[in-house]
């Protein structure tokens, strides 16, 4: 009875404050933006019903997020309203049982928590079913999909939530502490699980109270495009572990606080302060204390100043005070010695690229712990949101311990308040990122790392980060002195982050109207920070002045004293506003038109500046108006000669070229369409000394139309001179156009003109396409379609002539024919001997050469002078690539190879022809020594140097495999010959690591694969099966008849029919099946090995005995499973005890044997005494190698 | 040194009239403001701490616009509210130093001076390095005079200062502000009639937003010398002697009630003579015996 009043009576209770029905209402519009916006826009070549389960599920999870962050004051109120206002005593002494107290209170906090959520699910239905939405996206409705989503995600996480935000609200006596509670479950989703996604994936799946792990991330990746349109989510595996498991944390947490919880005084002293010494149990009384007063003291006359320099000590009285106030409560010590230590282990454990270690410099180690305010999803999302929850505690801190009346009649100004407590928020952020620095640092300790680069750091965190978070805070705390009722206040700054970070989704990009953007900064080894620097810096002084608007604002509507009337704080704010407050308002409107106009002249004058919704019209245009020249005949360009100069110190370059064109139709040609680079007048555009009639410049699609005066025959040629300046103008809204500057410049050809309609700037995402009227369109062409095969592979010759300032060394496509100084420059004159590909790029810097040759090629690398520490084991292992390929494949098609270094932070290679590039970050491997590991940076060369025997593939399905699968299986082949088979084993064992690419296990088959999961994982498991089949010979026979056949790159180009047919042509007829399992049918195997026993049976022989169960499965692409039979060969493997790390390294049987589906024992006889045994020991077919591998068992000897 | 206020009204936005039309004039010295609780006391208290607005008036400080000059006032101003809370976690002395930056007492030395003398003088001074989470109320109060204390005021408003003290702390404060009143402005408002009798040299009693008599206490109870008669009286008797004559107070002792009157002659048997005091102002002003409220009234029945 007591119960149900208690729970009646809060119910009512805060159903009637208006914030209960703001959040419903921000949760409410939210959630139909997102279902309007997000989910429409979520995956780029993905569609999916807008209301299917998944997107359902998606949008229940970010909404659960949001309510986090804004609603944590509901559960607040409920736990905590008593002690704030003070009504706990009369409440108290009320007979009533703590279990009906706190169990009223907290049922009335869950059901309003619950209720709340429900506004996501009603923001989801209003969002499908207003008008406005594309047809084709929406599914039927399916109660379904949101009974499943609230049921699965929403209420689980309500419930864990709203105990945590309890206990820690009723713990400390305040509302606000709900909102610690729900940073705490923030910092799991984003930090801690995030910090064990690579390692340990499944319990950082666990680990994730929100979703954003197993929904956001892990099914956006794993369902196939029908799935996320129809699938039902279900609660198995990892996500009824997870949903138990937070279930299971909200009990605990509630049955601990009912058990610590007493109807008793609140004594102040912290918890944390157990040790503190003991006192006197009485209050403190003081001696003297008399009826009549004895000598009266007398006071001093104390001088005193005021103006400018009260005002001074008084700002730094409020900031010091302020600053301690914040470190010393719970949410400081968390922020300056919670979140630095948990970086440390975040820091060493993103010092690892694909499976070798990286070079802990302090640039890598900087981008572990910065982030910009408006990046969503980073883990730094927390600190923002701190600074919400610190501003808000400084505002109130006066007024909340009842001493808002006697500061607010003392003398001074308002701003003494403001900066005072601005102040204090920055020390406290300055406190956190020196934190940072030292956890940086003492994780580059702890990797054995001391090359610290002090300077780095301080320019980094105290230049760049520094100021996006005191932007953000100057607007949090504005944001709380404006509106002036805390839990509201906290709301509408909450939107206000999220607005900033999720400002892109709502259409806006210019950064002139994004609170604290700006282009992003970048520092690498090669060009330090880059041109980005004063664009960077001037967008934020533009903010600042903006900041500096919104905290006068702030200051002319602070209430102080007891006028919280909106009249007459305007009329009180009409009245500050006089004397150096209208002029510094005065001063800061006219820097914000001076910094904004002159952005803007930047941005938008000097460049164009276009939205994305304008770039897609002009894609849509482009395909509209021109898609109709894409069959008419064309000249082809054979070769290009170039001169450019690059002047990086002026950040400039000019480019003089010729296209040599062609006519290889069979027709007289005419009219010329030129594809110029979208949205760039193109410099002068001329055929040589024919007479050609411009008849049309579409410049902003990118497209031109010349009439020849005097058609051009078959095979006849032509000339195409071209110029173009790259020579950036102001900057733009993301910054200044980086490929040229003063060390590292890097550029392609990507704005010379080309000839004829330009498919690939077609529109992919079929809903943009709709929404331009334009016919669907397959992101590749089907592998059946006839027609697609039949062009010439884009190859020409290029001949560049390149000038650079005297001390760099430019780099272009070929070989270098010579090189001169000539008036202060240096020329470098390249030219490819044989056709390089469509795509080339031209290179300027401070490169160091090294010089290698193999037999007649030779080998020049480009590299930064410092970075030294690869270049013998990649040039090992274009020695090792050259040998292979030529011996197995076919000769190499040039005879020179470049490696050229890049400026940038990635670790990844590139490969064009003749030439491979990649950023600096790859001279940050550092692989570990010694046998267990694998050489990863080798490996890559490896494969690079594969793509230079790539057939040019046709542009049809299964694409991406001809290009990576083949290249992959060529590095595999050079591990193994030149590095060992244990290299070949771990880079198998590294593939089959669900990151970055987890297995999916539905779609299309292997011949049409597209995905990445198919490209660089199935394709060479499967090659790799053959192997171990076939052996390595008939595989290698195989591609090299592919290549014999098609590396000419005349049409038809070859796809992956061609390579199957290859393949079936070495195949015996006993294995077609596997071919047909692996390539034509998305076919998994799933072994399993259990009771591995062995008995000696005598001198040097062991009987040993494998229970195994065995399973075939194929899913189509809807991901449909249906079970095969199976009756194949399969190997068993026995292994004697191996060398530590690589247990397998003593195989003593490793034999095929025949086995059929389901249970069956399999017994072998064994020379040694086994120590593991297992069915398909090395994951041929079996590619789930999970954390604990269940192929392979431990042999039990049975005396 | 005078605190001058002038046709000062205010209301609420719920549409409480809390003061009307107000005016008063303090010279230097302890000015007592009574009235009961909900009399518009703390309004014009808070108004003249620079804490709200008056929609109508003027209120000057010597030559400072109080309504208009805030800082000029906070500077000289010394402000006890009737509730006010602490940083629990913060010892007093601490605190008091960090007031007294914010007063304006920038001189390091010269603030611990202050602060030292301060605590002495509020027999805080043993207790300084405590936490004030652990302070009594009484102590509280005595930490909040010394923060009001802080920069030698020229204008000080005390809110109902003496509630939550014991006897003894009472008469020690009281003793505080009447030295204070000595150069200053010592504004005290109070609904304990005590306090206004022992040390005040003027006062007014407020009720309804309305100043019913502005007086020196003494005076106020010379005037009413002769005029205050007593009576023991049954509870059945009592309604009789209400409606017949103009009764200040009742008091019941022992099961009987002691009924006093105002009367310019002796309003009939079985009363007698009794010594006025400044309680007897303060009921014969609320009900309208004496001061505006009759001044109001007379005509109303003359005519």
């Amino acid at each position: 009875m007591k119960f149900r009043e208690v729970f009646r009576f809060e119910l009512a209770y805060q159903l009637r404050r208006p914030w209960t029905w703001m959040f419903f209402a921000v949760l409410l519009v939210l959630s139909f933006m997102l279902t309007r916006d997000g989910t429409l826009a979520e995956a780029l070549y993905e569609e999916f019903f807008v209301n299917s389960p998944f997107a359902v599920a998606k949008t229940t999870v970010v909404g659960g997020l949001i309510w986090l962050l804004v609603a944590a004051v509901v559960t607040g109120e409920a736990a905590a309203r008593d002690v704030g206002t003070g009504m706990h005593p009369l409440v108290w002494t009320t007979p009533i049982s703590r279990t009906e107290y706190l169990g009223g209170r907290f049922v009335a906090a869950l059901v309003l928590n619950a209720l709340l959520m429900l506004a996501v699910q009603a923001g989801i239905v209003i969002g499908v079913y207003l008008p406005g939405i594309d047809a084709e996206v929406m599914g039927p409705f399916r109660p379904a999909a949101h009974l499943t989503a609230y049921a699965y995600l929403a209420l689980p996480t309500v419930f864990v939530a709203t105990s945590i935000q309890f206990a820690f609200a009723l713990r400390s006596g305040r509302a606000m502490s709900g909102y610690l509670g729900s940073m705490l479950l923030l910092f799991m989703g984003f930090f801690v699980a995030s910090l064990l996604l690579f390692s340990l994936r499944s319990l950082g799946m666990l680990l994730d109270p929100i979703g954003i792990r197993f929904v956001v991330d892990d099914m956006s990746h794993l369902w196939t495009t029908t799935e996320k349109s129809v699938r039902l989510m279900e609660l198995e595996g990892l996500i009824l572990g997870n949903r138990l498991l937070w279930l299971g944390v909200g009990v605990v947490t509630l049955a601990m606080t009912w058990l610590s919880f007493r109807f008793e005084h609140r004594t102040e002293r912290a918890a944390w302060r157990w040790w503190a010494r003991r006192r006197e149990a009485h209050a403190p009384v003081p001696s003297g204390i008399g009826g009549a007063v004895s000598t009266p003291t007398i006071v001093p006359q104390a001088a005193r100043t005021f103006g400018f320099p009260l005002h001074a000590r008084q700002t730094l009285a409020i900031a010091w005070d302020s600053f301690r106030s914040s470190a010393m409560s719970w949410a400081g010590l968390a922020l300056l010695l919670g979140l630095p230590l948990l970086a440390i282990p975040v820091v060493i454990d993103q010092m690892v690229g694909g499976a070798a270690p990286l070079v802990p410099t302090t640039m890598q180690v900087l981008e572990e712990l910065t982030a910009p305010v408006t990046s969503e999803l980073s883990r730094w999302i927390i600190i923002p949101l701190l600074s919400i929850f610190f501003t808000g505690e400084l505002v109130w801190r006066e007024r909340e311990a009842g001493l808002g009346e006697i500061t607010d009649a003392m003398p001074g100004s308002d701003w003494a308040s403001f900066i005072g407590k601005l102040l204090g928020i920055a020390m406290l952020l300055v406190a956190f990122l020196a934190a940072q620095m030292m956890a940086g640092m003492l994780a580059q300790t702890i990797l054995g790392y001391s090359e610290f680069q002090v300077a780095l750091y301080l320019k980094v965190l105290f230049g760049f980060q520094l100021p996006e978070y005191l932007l953000f805070a100057v607007l949090a705390l504005a944001v709380h002195v404006m509106v002036d009722q805390k839990y509201v206040a906290h709301l509408v700054a909450i939107i206000a982050y999220v607005v900033i970070i999720l400002a892109p989704m709502f259409g806006i990009g210019h950064n002139l109207l994004i609170y604290g953007a700006g282009p992003p900064w970048s520092w690498t080894a090669m060009s330090g920070f880059g041109p980005n620097v004063g664009p960077w810096v001037w967008f934020k002084l533009y903010w600042a002045v903006w900041a500096l608007l919104l905290a006068l604002v702030a200051m002319l509507l602070r209430v102080r004293g007891r006028e919280g009337g909106t009249g007459v704080r305007l009329l009180l704010a009409r009245r500050r506003l006089a004397g150096a407050t209208a002029w510094t308002a005065a001063v800061a409107v006219g820097l914000i038109i001076a910094f904004g106009g002159f952005i803007f002249y930047n941005t938008n004058v000097l460049n164009t500046y276009r939205t994305d919704a304008e770039r897609t019209r002009l894609q849509a245009e482009y395909e509209q108006r021109y898609k109709r020249y894409g069959d008419v005949p064309q000249p082809r360009v054979q070769g290009t000669q170039l001169n450019i100069e690059i002047h990086p110190r002026r950040r400039a370059a000019h480019i003089r070229g010729t296209h040599s064109l062609v006519n290889d139709s069979d027709v007289a040609i005419d009219t010329i369409h030129v594809a110029t680079a979208p949205g760039m007048t193109p410099g002068m555009l001329t055929f040589g000394q024919r007479a050609a009639a411009l008849i049309l410049a579409d410049d902003e699609r990118g497209h031109r139309i010349y009439d020849l005066a005097t058609p051009l025959q078959p095979g006849d040629s032509l000339r195409l001179d071209f110029e173009v300046s790259i020579q950036p103008r102001g900057f733009r809204n993301g910054g200044v156009d980086a490929s040229v500057v003063a060390n590292g410049s890097y550029f392609t050809n990507s704005s010379f003109p080309a000839i004829g309609y330009q498919q690939g700037r077609e529109l992919i995402v079929a809903g943009a396409r709709r929404e331009h009227g334009l016919p669907e369109r397959p992101v590749l062409a089907s592998l059946y379609d006839a027609k697609a095969p039949l062009v010439r592979a884009g190859r020409v010759t290029v001949g560049a002539i390149v000038a650079t300032d005297d001390d760099q060394v430019a780099v272009a496509p070929g070989r270098l024919r010579r090189t001169w100084t000539e008036g202060g420059r240096r020329y470098f004159d390249y030219s490819a001997d044989a056709d390089v590909g469509m795509e080339h790029g031209f290179f300027s810097a401070n490169y160091a050469v090294r010089e290698s040759q193999w037999k007649d090629v030779a080998i020049q690398v480009f590299h930064h002078p410092a970075h030294t520490a690869n270049l013998e084991r990649m040039l090992r292992a274009v020695h090792a690539s050259l040998e292979y390929y030529t011996a197995h494949y076919g000769p190499y098609r040039h005879g020179y190879l470049s490696v050229v270094e890049r400026a940038g932070n990635g670790t990844g290679m590139h490969a064009d022809a003749a030439m491979i590039t990649h950023s600096s970050g790859f001279a940050l491997w550092s692989p570990r020594e010694g046998p267990g590991n694998l050489d990863m940076p080798s490996a890559i060369v490896a494969h690079e140097m594969g793509h230079q025997w790539n057939v040019p593939p046709a542009y049809v399905e299964g694409l991406p495999v001809m290009s990576e699968s083949l290249a992959w299986f060529a590095a595999m082949q050079v591990l193994r010959a030149s590095y060992g088979p244990a290299q070949l084993r771990h880079l198998l064992t590294f593939m089959r690591q669900p990151h970055p690419y987890p297995p999916i296990r539905r779609g299309e088959p292997l011949l049409r694969g597209q995905d990445p999961y198919m490209s660089y994982r199935r394709g060479p498991f499967a090659l790799h099966a053959l192997t171990e089949y076939m052996g390595v010979e008939k595989i290698n026979t195989a591609l090299r008849r592919l290549i014999e056949k098609h590396g000419s790159g005349e049409p038809p180009l070859a796809t992956t029919l061609d390579l199957y047919r290859e393949l079936d042509t070495v195949a015996p007829d006993s294995l077609k099946y596997l071919l047909h399992d692996l390539w034509e049918v998305n076919t998994f195997w799933k072994f399993e090995a259990s009771e591995v026993s062995a008995r000696q049976t005598g001198e040097g022989s062991w009987q040993v005995t494998l229970r195994v169960n065995a399973r075939k499965v194929a899913s189509d692409s809807a991901g449909v499973e249906t079970e095969l039979p199976m009756d194949e060969w399969v190997p068993i493997g026995v292994f004697a005890r191996g060398e530590p790390g690589d247990e397998l390294s003593a195989p003593i049987h490793l034999q095929m044997h025949r086995i059929r589906s389901g249970e069956q024992t399999i017994t072998v006889t064994v020379s040694r005494e086994p120590d593991l045994a297992g069915i398909d020991p090395h994951h041929i077919l079996d590619w789930d190698e999970g954390e604990d591998d269940d192929n392979i068992e431990a042999v039990k000897i049975v005396r | 040194m005078e605190l001058k206020i002038e046709g000062v009204s205010k209301t609420y936005p719920n549409g409480v009239h809390a003061l009307k039309n107000v005016s008063l004039t303090i010279p230097a010295g302890m000015y007592g403001l009574l009235g009961p609780n909900g009399a518009g006391k703390s309004t014009l208290m808070r108004i003249l701490a620079t804490l709200q607005e008056a929609d109508t008036g003027s209120i000057r400080l010597g030559n400072i616009d109080v309504l208009a000059q805030k800082d000029d006032v906070r500077r000289t101003l010394g402000y006890l509210p009737q509730e006010f809370g602490v940083y629990p976690k913060v010892s007093a002395e601490d605190l008091l130093e960090h007031f007294a930056l914010l007063k304006g007492i920038a001189s390091r030395s010269a603030r611990r001076e202050v602060v030292e003398a301060l605590l002495r003088q509020t027999n805080l001074w043993e207790v300084r390095k405590q936490k004030l989470g652990g302070y009594s109320g009484g102590m509280r109060q005595r930490f909040g005079v010394a923060v009001a204390l802080l920069g030698n005021p020229t204008l000080m408003i005390v809110d109902e200062p003496t509630a939550g003290l014991d006897p003894a702390e009472r008469v020690r404060f009281l003793n505080l502000l009447s030295e204070l009143g000595e150069h200053s402005v010592v504004l005290l408002s109070t609904h304990i009639v005590e306090d206004v009798s022992e040390l005040c040299t003027r006062m007014a009693i407020i009720d309804r937003g309305e100043i019913l008599l502005e007086a020196e206490p003494l005076r106020a109870v010379h005037d009413l010398r002769g005029r205050v008669w007593r009576r023991v009286v049954s509870k059945a008797e009592l309604p009789a002697v209400e409606r017949e004559h103009a009764v200040i107070s009742t008091k019941l002792l022992a099961g009987r009630t002691l009924v006093r009157v105002h009367a310019d002659a002796s309003p009939g048997p079985g009363f007698e003579p009794a010594e006025a005091d400044l309680e007897d102002v303060y009921f014969s002003a609320m009900a309208g015996r004496i001061g505006r409220r009759r001044d109001q009234q007379e005509p109303a029945l003359a005519s």
